[in-house]
């Protein structure tokens, strides 16, 4: 019967489109259990695997007088093939069976006393056969045994770990995550060595097969946030998913709003802070960004190194970053605002020298406006899309062309490129992307609004914009938490960050029963008035 | 009614936002001259008696809304026609705060601008608040009230630091002695803005600690009195009292003084946003008691349904009520406040908590 399943297969081959099965998905392997006879079972591996060339299948003979046929399959490529020559193949082929064993002794001869490699076990089913062949596990199938042995010998070439392009610190850590899930995991591992460090896998995507890991540490993370986050994985019912943005799209709160409700990063420390924070991390095979959840507003404006830094030039730059989001957000509306609406409110010698910038102007201030910003994010996306060389040519004709040659023939004026400046950089200031990407949709529609009815338009979008901020939530904690609801207690780490030694709770609606974070009377002291600081030093929480 | 609950600071929160919504940027009790201030603490003195009528109510029923309870107290045919008077108080006035707002916007900023339109944006944006429920509405005040405090401090400074405070301008106190301050509280301030406090009437059933109502209400009064009676302290010693009892707008007045370093100046627009947040509260909030009260009356089960049609009710009816602005001001001083004011915050809430009393130890003696 399995024969002719692999027989079927063959032919639905031949027959192409029409082979696909009802749902649109790939054929899925049938629960079916492993044949007895090598052959058949080689077969069976070949047609389901289109005899591509890189599954390699290695036939050998092993038994007291070399009668009995096996054969190892492994995908090239994702299996360490030093490994598998080594450490299977060799001891296989090489060793002497002291007496004739009947096939299922043999089997369990080299089960127990021949494969040299770490993980190794039976399996019985195809589906499992399969899943794990092309994880980058060897199978070793014996003539005779319905039964395959599966032998953990996964490697193969990956990016090397580099320091993460998207978020760069000064002082910090230069390591960033790469594309292998088990390197991500042990980057964690490495800085949290504790065995509360919890994780578990599954696999997302029907087609492709994908791991994916999540981690949190027991006894800080809250076990309903981590249910949930389970829940929603769970619920994922989908062909392929080929970065984690694929499942930051299925499992958050609200698809209808810009702003992110889940976290990524490249930073291991950062994953490893929010860990520590109580939060649940997401980690996927294929791409360097990790999820973590659940995400807070004044995340984003957090930088790793505001906690390598001190507190006062931490602080600074925390409210510098808030100023530089609302820059970004309100920048091109403010000037609309003002020179269509309320020219009263800027200082006489200032509005005078707009007016006779704008004399020129053959267009209102918000056509002025809009010409800009979107030749800017062209500018923008040109410049990101292009490869490095070209990269050059486009910020020449940006910044000669568009700036000043603009401004000489009478498009704009050269107050709004001043604007638009500020707005671009404050854009790149910000940072997390994902925040300020929700700048950039926001602010158009504030420039509209401001030519629409000036301050009094900006001030009700903000309001509005305010109003959907609060009403977020991500896995149930508000978005805005903890400033609003308040919970002084976190205040220390939104727009001031307190000393460290004053960074006492967890965020109490993330990690809900074990927030204490560090002992009393950790404030530094000069030596000789600590009395009371050595009984605290060996306490962790 | 929602399932959600607010704690008692947000509570606090929405106190001090509602009570300074318009009392901040109107000429409030200004006829008491240069006692105003003391006029507007007596009204806040006022006021915490009144709440007090308020709270015993709502610890005999602790788990619904003012318009339920007077079908309790005083029978369901009775109760419910009152129930009716109330909610369309709250939404009476919900546009009279919106057309406050919308003339105030259009006197000093918008010119010509239509009214409709500029209360279109803001009832726009209050349905869309009342639509996320009080809980949101709650955690936005919380935002805001930082940020409008952190503005009314730097306001603060800037008038001192520009040197427009007089302080003999406060002088004389009681010039005419206590009569014509008497006559502004209880024609005036004992009402708008401390009276006004009969919309949490609606709110309290969502406090998820009853224990602690009343010293965030008190508190949350107390601090807004003071605030208040400051600020018209400061427009007068900054204008004189004559100035102020004639200005429309006295804080507007003040701030366009403000002239520091030659750079700092024409700051309008700081009165434009805690114009528009006290404003959006302030209607949020009646609008909020109004939506609730009908679907609680007419069995709405998902007050949602009724955010769009009373929304527009709410704006058709801000036009409507007055054909221009000092119609719409002596309405306020002469019919609203003894026609409606005096009767629903005072003398109604008094006698139902009279009955309320008589019922309770009746029944307690019953069982």
């Amino acid at each position: 019967m399995l024969f002719q399943w692999g027989l079927q297969k063959k032919k639905q081959e031949i027959q192409g489109k029409e082979g696909k099965d009802q749902s649109g998905q790939a054929q899925d392997i049938p629960e079916e259990p492993i044949h007895s006879q090598l052959e058949m079972n080689i077969d069976i591996v070949r047609h389901t695997t289109g005899d591509s060339p890189d599954i390699v299948i290695r036939r050998f003979d092993v038994g007291h007088e070399r009668t009995i046929r096996a054969a190892m399959i492994f995908v090239d490529g994702l299996v360490d093939e030093k490994n598998v020559c080594q450490f299977l193949l060799e001891p296989l082929m090489t060793a002497t069976f002291p007496i004739s064993l009947l096939p299922a002794d043999l089997f369990i001869w080299m089960e127990k006393k021949l494969a040299a490699v770490g993980g190794i076990r039976q399996i019985s089913q195809w589906s499992e056969l399969f899943t794990e062949l092309m994880s980058g596990r060897t199978i070793i199938l014996l003539d005779g045994i319905p039964l395959a042995l599966c032998a953990s010998t996964k490697g193969g070439q990956y990016r090397q770990i580099e320091e993460p392009q998207t978020q760069i610190a000064i002082r910090g850590s230069r390591d960033g995550f790469t594309e292998s899930l088990r390197i991500n995991t042990s980057l964690i591992r490495r800085r949290i060595q504790n065995p509360n460090l919890w994780m578990e896998t599954m696999k997302i995507g029907k087609v492709t097969q994908t791991d994916v890991a999540i981690m949190y540490i027991k006894g800080i993370a809250n076990e309903e946030i981590v249910q949930e986050v389970k829940q929603r994985l769970n619920r994922i019912n989908i062909d392929s998913i080929l970065e984690s943005g694929y499942i930051e799209q299925l499992i958050e709160d609200q698809t209808y709003t810009t702003f992110p409700t889940v976290y990524h990063t490249e930073r291991p420390d950062t994953v490893a802070a929010n860990l520590l924070e109580g939060r649940v991390a997401i980690f996927m095979e294929g791409t360097p960004f990790v999820l973590v959840v659940p995400a807070v507003f004044i995340q984003f404006f957090q930088a790793v190194e505001d906690y390598y830094s001190r507190f006062d030039i931490s602080t600074a730059l925390r409210f510098l970053r808030v100023l530089i989001f609302f820059i970004s957000l309100i920048a091109p509306a403010l000037y609309i605002a003002a020179t269509t609406f309320h020219q009263e409110m800027i200082p006489t010698p200032l509005v005078i020298a707009i007016a006779a910038q704008r004399e020129a102007v053959p267009f209102p201030a918000f056509v002025e406006a809009l010409v800009m910003e979107v030749t800017f994010e062209i500018l923008r996306e040109a410049g990101v899309r292009l490869p490095r060389a070209v990269g050059h040519a486009v910020s020449i004709v940006g910044a000669l062309v568009i700036g000043q040659s603009a401004v000489e023939a009478g498009f704009v004026s050269s107050a709004m490129v001043i604007v638009v400046s500020i707005t671009a950089v404050a854009s790149f200031a910000t940072p997390a992307v994902a925040i300020a990407i929700s700048a950039r949709l926001i602010r158009f529609l504030l420039m509209v609004l401001a030519a629409m009815f000036g301050f009094y338009g900006i001030i009700m979008g903000i309001l509005v914009m305010t109003i959907h901020l609060c009403s977020l939530r991500s896995f149930g904690v508000p978005y805005m938490s903890p400033l609003a609801p308040s919970i002084p207690a976190n205040m220390g780490d939104t727009l001031f960050r307190v000393p460290t030694w004053a960074f006492k709770d967890r965020p109490h609606l993330i990690s809900q029963k074990n927030i204490e974070r560090q002992g009393n009377n950790q404030k530094p002291q000069p030596p000789g008035s600590n009395s009371s600081n050595d009984s605290n030093r060996g306490e962790t929480s | 009614m929602e399932k959600v609950k607010i704690s008692a600071r947000q509570l606090f929160v929405l106190i001090i936002l509602f009570e300074h919504g318009s009392a901040l940027v109107i000429p409030l009790g200004v006829r008491a001259k240069q006692d105003v201030w003391l006029a507007i603490l007596l009204g806040m003195v006022g006021g915490i008696l009144l709440f007090l009528v308020y709270y015993r109510l709502y610890r005999y029923y602790p788990d619904i809304p003012l318009t339920s309870y007077v079908q309790h107290i005083i029978g369901p045919w009775f109760g419910k026609a009152l129930a009716f008077v109330y909610t369309v108080y709250f939404l009476f006035l919900a546009s009279r705060v919106l057309r406050d707002f919308g003339e105030l916007l259009l006197t000093f900023a918008y010119p010509e601008t239509p009214l409709f339109s500029l209360n279109a944006i803001m009832i726009l944006t209050v349905m869309y608040g009342v639509y996320k429920g009080i809980e949101v509405l709650a955690r936005t005040g919380e935002l805001f009230l930082t940020f409008l405090y952190v503005l009314a401090i730097g306001g603060f400074i800037l008038v001192i630091s520009a040197g427009l405070v007089h302080l003999y301008n406060l002088e004389p106190v009681l010039a005419d002695g206590w009569k014509p301050v008497w006559k502004v509280v209880f024609t005036e301030t004992l009402y708008v803005p401390f009276g006004e406090m009969i919309v949490f009437a609606m709110i309290f059933p969502y406090l998820n600690n009853p224990e602690k109502a009343k010293q965030a209400t008190i508190i949350g009064m107390g601090l807004s009195g003071i605030n208040l009676a400051i600020t018209m302290a400061i427009n007068v010693a900054v204008l004189g009292p004559e100035l102020v009892s004639r200005s429309t707008f006295p804080l507007l007045d003040t701030i366009r003084n403000i002239q520091v370093a030659n750079f700092l100046e024409r700051l309008d627009v700081f009165f434009m946003i805690a114009l528009i947040i006290g404003g959006f509260f302030k209607i949020s909030l009646f609008f909020y008691a109004g939506v609730v009260g009908a679907s609680e009356l007419f069995g709405v089960q998902n007050h949602h349904r009724l955010i769009y049609s009373l929304g527009f009710i709410v704006l058709l009816l801000s036009v409507a009520i007055a054909d221009n602005y000092s119609e719409h001001i002596k309405e306020g001083l002469r019919i609203v406040t003894v026609y409606l004011h005096l009767p629903l915050q005072v003398i109604i809430p008094i006698c139902l908590l009279v009955i309320a009393a008589i019922r309770h130890r009746y029944f307690n003696q019953q069982s």
